[in-house]
């Protein structure tokens, strides 16, 4: 199944529906395990009724847990992990480079300096206020654009500038986010690594429904870019000359990727490899084209996520591990595995 | 009309000037080859007619229309590009390489049409690749490869392909299958080919007409017989250079110090 030779129309069929039977294990378990044990056949048939399909056997102690706990916590889940995924696939081909993920130009840096200063001067420490979203994102976004701004006078940037801006601005933000935190109190610096690890506890549907259109939108314009971005394996010169403009290209899916990161990030936190990881695993499976990656990475990225987070979730119930540390204990094996694996194939 | 009118180019990268008020005209249907030692400018004046490289002054039109004023995708559709040195992606299979060449025809969020297609497989069976047309680009020996990247180029359907040095690397039963090639697209296509070339029997003998660049200068302009006979040539290589007549073909041969 593994191969870095271009894959048989068999293989992508093969890699695509084990893609969506992971999906569903992954809704079924993002649904069925919690604290409280109910059954599958319960949760389906609920299912169901919502859809006005029958009659639904929960309690409503049980539909409570299912639709106003469970079931945000994981459509946050699949919308975040599809999210990164396909931004850090179309950042890996905008910049030519594997290591790309979704923080390179900032967005990380931007969003936690953001947060930092909500939770430190608006919330006091005493809480995460509110604004923490709100102030994480436009963090994110600032970032991102001065990166932009700075790597090489924005649509004359080349892809080596626009990441070595990248590399100045993160390094700058994340001193500045290091100076805020050391000024505030021993509850704020904890509210602030609660929140840098990344998490999917506080899902809601109102959470939901603030990054959907964001994510939507952004995906959307990612996985249209996908031939655009094939074009670009051959570079940027020899791009240009096979008429791609490349710059308008590579301004359109930075930009679109890091709006949609920046919208997950302000709503979940810092969580990372989810955006390296997958689209590495995929390429693996179906091939270098990310006509065939990005779209695969909205499924596997989100099955990807939900499984995580129900690792993170149960491990330790009751308590939780941070969701940034599941997937970053899943995922440096992970990658270590798949450069070994990308070596033996190339020899 | 000409195919490529060059006037009054100059090229600059910084301080230094690497191509310097060059102005040439290539009639369609013809083959031009640019000659002249490593450093004349050769490469970086193939780059500035394909599009891809600034120019500092003067303009470059292309079957009449001037490049400045054309994006990317109006230009390849004027004028395709064999790089030196091209970039062969890992995992990529060798009819999606060649189908890159229809970038400019299809829009940026739509797959090739079935036109698109149909130009694709024609041009593979042209170029003899159709029994590769499912491997991955990597795995092609240097001639198969290059036969690739000029498919790219033909994919693009333009009226004017550049080439850059593109017998690098082949021996010499390759280079001599890829120039046929080309002169075969001239002939019955009325393709109009600007090149770069080192060897100088291989340029004589498939260019009709030779310029040679020297410190960014053209040097000598002209008819393949005329250029590759005259002693400005060896002047500008700094050495001796004979032409012995083969069967009606030139050949240019380098003589040693000491042995003339």
């Amino acid at each position: 199944m593994l191969s870095t030779n271009p894959p048989t129309s068999r293989r992508v069929a093969v890699v695509t529906a084990a893609t969506f039977a992971g999906l569903v294990a992954a809704v079924v378990c993002g649904l069925a395990i919690g604290p409280t044990s109910i059954s599958t056949t319960r949760i389906i048939g609920g299912l169901f009724s919502e859809m006005g399909i029958g009659h639904s056997t929960l309690s409503p102690l049980q539909a409570t847990i299912v639709w106003q706990l469970r079931a945000p916590r994981l459509v946050l889940g699949l919308i975040a992990g599809a999210m990164l995924s396909v931004a850090g696939g179309a950042y890996q081909g905008v910049f030519r480079n594997p290591l790309a993920d979704p923080y390179l130009l900032g967005v990380a840096s931007g969003a936690g300096l953001g947060a930092t200063f909500a939770i430190v001067y608006v919330g006091q420490g005493l809480t995460t206020p509110a604004w923490t979203p709100l102030l994480a994102f436009a963090g994110a976004m600032i970032a991102v654009l001065l990166t932009w701004t700075i790597g090489g006078r924005g649509m004359r940037s080349t892809a080596a500038t626009l990441i070595l801006a990248g590399v100045a601005v993160s390094a700058l933000l994340t001193s500045a986010q290091t100076f805020v935190q050391q000024r505030s109190s021993a509850d704020s610096i904890a509210r602030v690594y609660i929140w840098l690890l990344g998490s999917l506890a506080t899902a809601s549907w109102r959470s939901v429904w603030m990054v959907l259109p964001y994510v939507i939108f952004c995906i959307v314009i990612c996985v249209a870019a996908g031939s655009a971005l094939d074009v670009m394996s051959v570079g940027e010169e020899e791009a240009r000359s096979l008429g791609l403009p490349v710059r308008k290209v590579r301004l359109v899916v930075i930009a679109a990727s890091s709006l949609g990161t920046a919208a997950i990030v302000s709503a979940v936190g810092l969580i990372g490899f989810v955006g390296i990881i997958v689209p590495h695993i995929l390429r693996l499976l179906v091939g270098t084209s990310y006509r065939r990656i990005l779209p695969l990475s909205i499924f596997f990225g989100a099955a990807f996520l939900v499984f995580a987070d129900t690792i993170a979730r149960t491990v330790m119930a009751p308590s939780e591990l941070p969701l940034g540390v599941v997937t970053a204990l899943i995922g440096a094996p992970t990658f270590v595995l798949i450069l070994s694996l990308r070596r033996q194939l190339t020899t | 009309m000409s195919a490529v009118e060059i006037n009054e180019l100059t090229v600059r990268a910084g301080s230094k000037v690497l191509v310097d008020n060059v102005t040439i005209c290539v009639e369609p249907g013809t083959w031009m080859t640019v000659i002249g030692r490593n450093g004349a400018g050769k490469t970086t004046l193939v780059e500035a007619v394909a599009g891809i490289r600034r120019i500092s002054s003067g303009s470059i039109s292309v079957s009449g229309q001037p490049m400045a004023s054309l994006n990317e995708r109006e230009r390849a559709r004027l004028i395709a590009l064999v790089p030196q040195r091209p970039s062969i992606p890992n995992g990529m299979d060798v009819k999606d390489y060649v189908a890159l060449g229809r970038t400019a025809y299809h829009g940026l969020l739509r797959a090739p049409s079935a036109s698109d297609r149909a130009i694709v497989e024609s041009v593979l069976e042209r170029m003899s690749l159709t029994e590769f047309a499912h491997r991955d680009v990597a795995t092609l020996s240097g001639g198969e490869r290059q036969r690739m990247v000029l498919a790219r180029a033909l994919a693009q359907s333009t009226k004017v392909i550049v080439l850059d040095e593109p017998t690098t690397g082949l021996d010499l039963r390759h280079q001599m299958d890829l120039l046929e090639l080309l002169k075969t697209e001239v002939a019955e296509c009325g393709l109009t080919i600007v090149a770069t070339l080192h060897d100088l029997t291989l340029a004589g003998q498939f260019a009709d007409r030779l310029v040679l660049l020297d410190r960014g200068e053209v040097v000598l302009d002209g008819p393949a017989h005329e250029v590759i006979r005259s002693d400005e040539l060896g002047r500008c290589y700094e050495m001796t250079l004979r032409v012995i007549d083969i069967d009606g073909f030139e050949v240019t041969v380098p003589v040693r110090a000491g042995n003339e």
